[in-house]
């Protein structure tokens, strides 16, 4: 217990972490390539710190009201994203990462410009946190292994197998956005009302790497795969205290390693190993039986 | 003017990223660390070693094109070996941005650099009643110089017929006895470089130099190339010119924050409207396979 105190920040910040690779871990299963889990966050986070700090809104209110936010946020950016692929995506999110740190940046009289919001009331702990973590992970497994997550995994694999089967591609890319711009709304929302202050700069180009390094290191099939992701990034650099100044060199390593060597990610490469051997171990045992039963069926 | 000045080099910028796009299908999100690292190379030879800005400008070429071959060789290269989709080249080469970023922060120590007031002479000249320094006019000269001799290479030279045919299909080239590695070896080297001279005089016009002067460029990157059409080289150029004199205006008229949303907005607008960009074609469209 003393242990899990002292180190309350940091389990704050890795479940956080958890949240926002959910958001971005949603849209690469459906195949989608957003790196909008950035701009997502930030609505959510200044969405519940407006609320709060101007309207005076209760935070569990906030909350709520921002995951919706964001959900609408993602469903309206879904109407032109979903039509584009690929590289496409990827770009126009990244414009509209940019676009929201301008916003941000520029509305001084809603968002207080470079200086952030400050005085944000601090209602979420590390408990409301683990809930909020335990809700999300809860329902990404739910739907995973629905007929949603299977369509999922069938449009990120191939796209004209999906089609030929009748899972409308645009639809699934758009229920990928709205439920991304909710969980990153989440996220950001639990961040606003966990750190006193938010400033822009937080949700820039530097988590949209941070975020992708998390999914691609962990996995993109499994739910598992961010949740993993997301704490080890968080975890090795605090062990990797002395060397401050190349954090940033072990991150784009871990990012560049891991696509090149485990292109599928630590646990999807371990559960697509364990798998294997199940199967190869029925195998043996079904080979094991039919030659037994061929002895029996000589020897009678 | 100045926006035509800036609109140009953004051109060049785009223009070695958008050559890599058309023949290996690879978004260098590196790119941006290339160019940095051009201009911190040629700084350092002005200041330290106390040399010409010709000199500078070939140490800055030169460094960009060393440095994208070897970005080549770490990030792309394996991936491409797997006939990975192109989802790994572009988390990879994010990878790679991060190292060079930080490595040129360690460097420069976080520090804002200037190049020396004589690297080049002030003068103004005034060309039918609009002032024009020395400088932007050879800023141009050099993209001009540039670009004619990109197009002399790429469609006048059997090095640059290769080129084109890697493009068009790696294996039909292959069969045809082009070796498609000493290709990738050309384009990235030129990709890089073009990124490198970007870079310096970038640079000299704005005079400052820090680690984080990629970042904006690589985006503004993105929004020329996806205007002019991913692949296309002309487009790039057009756009580059087109993006620089929108930018300016913005923020002579409007203000500097009113013109990033401009920008990207623009970028939006154009993927809805028109995804091929356009000069784009629509193989160009085609040929993006999906992850």
């Amino acid at each position: 217990m003393i242990f899990l105190k002292s180190y309350a920040p940091l389990f704050e910040f890795a479940l956080f972490n958890v949240l926002l690779a959910f958001s971005q871990y949603v849209v690469l299963r459906a195949g989608v390539f957003s790196l909008g889990t950035a701009a997502f966050a930030g609505f959510g986070a200044y969405a519940a710190a407006i609320l709060s700090v101007s309207y005076g809104v209760d935070p569990i209110f906030g909350i709520v009201l921002a995951t919706l936010g964001g959900a609408a946020f993602g469903a309206l950016v879904a109407v032109p994203l979903a039509r584009l692929r690929g590289v496409f995506q990827a770009l126009a999110t990244i414009a509209l990462v940019q676009i929201f740190l301008s916003v941000a940046l520029n509305w001084t009289t809603m968002t207080g410009g470079a200086l952030g919001i400050n005085g944000i009331p601090r209602a979420v702990h590390l408990t409301e946190m683990f809930i909020a973590v335990l809700v999300v992970g809860y329902v990404l497994i739910v739907m995973g292994k629905s007929s949603l997550g299977r369509s999922f995994d069938i449009i990120r694999e191939d796209e004209t197998v999906a089609v030929s089967l009748g899972i409308s591609v645009t639809r699934h890319h758009r229920i990928a956005f709205v439920l991304s711009g909710a969980i990153g709304a989440l996220a950001g929302a639990m961040h606003a009302y966990s750190s006193y202050s938010i400033v822009p700069t937080e949700y820039g180009f530097h988590l949209v790497t941070i975020v992708l390094a998390m999914v691609v290191l962990g996995g993109r099939v499994s739910v598992f795969g961010p949740i993993l992701g997301a704490i080890v990034l968080t975890i090795l650099p605090e062990l990797l205290r002395g060397f401050q100044e190349y954090r940033a060199v072990l991150q784009g390593a871990v990012l560049m390693l891991s696509i090149i060597f485990l292109p599928h990610g630590i646990v999807d490469t371990m559960l697509g190993r364990l798998r294997s051997q199940q199967l190869s171990q029925k195998k043996v045992v079904r080979e094991n039986r039919r030659t037994w039963r061929e002895k029996e069926r000589i020897s009678a | 003017m100045n926006g035509v000045v800036v609109g140009s080099v953004y051109g060049l910028f785009a223009l070695g990223f958008t050559l890599l796009f058309g023949v290996n299908h690879i978004m260098n999100m590196a790119h941006g660390s290339v160019f940095m690292w051009g201009a911190i190379a040629a700084l350092m030879i002005v200041t330290q070693l106390d040399m010409p800005f010709g000199v500078a400008l070939v140490v800055g070429a030169l460094t960009g094109g060393v440095l994208s071959v070897l970005l080549d060789y770490v990030a792309f290269r394996p991936l491409r070996r797997r006939g990975a989709p192109e989802f790994s080249a572009i988390v990879s080469s994010i990878g790679a941005n991060l190292i060079l970023l930080a490595l040129a922060q360690e460097y420069t120590q976080t520090k804002v650099f200037r190049f020396p007031f004589d690297t080049f002479p002030i003068r103004i000249f005034e060309i039918f009643g609009v002032r024009v320094q020395l400088l932007q006019l050879v800023i141009m000269g050099i993209v001009v110089l540039m670009v004619v001799g990109l197009f002399w290479y790429l469609f006048r030279t059997s090095y640059g017929r290769q080129v084109r045919a890697v493009a068009y299909s790696e294996r039909t080239s292959k069969l045809l006895g082009i070796n498609p590695t000493s290709i990738n070896f050309q384009v990235f080297f030129l990709s890089g470089a073009l990124a490198g001279i970007a870079g310096v005089l970038i640079g000299l016009a704005f005079n400052t130099v820090h680690f984080m002067m990629g970042e904006p460029f690589l985006m503004r990157a993105f929004v020329v190339i996806i205007l002019g059409g991913l692949g296309s080289i002309p487009g790039a150029l057009i756009a580059g010119l087109f993006i620089g004199i929108i930018q300016t205006l913005t923020i002579s008229y409007v203000s500097a924050g009113v013109a990033e949303i401009v920008v990207f907005s623009l970028l939006f607008i154009i993927l809805l409207v028109r995804p091929t960009g356009l000069f784009g074609t629509m193989s160009t469209a085609v040929r993006v396979s999906r992850t």
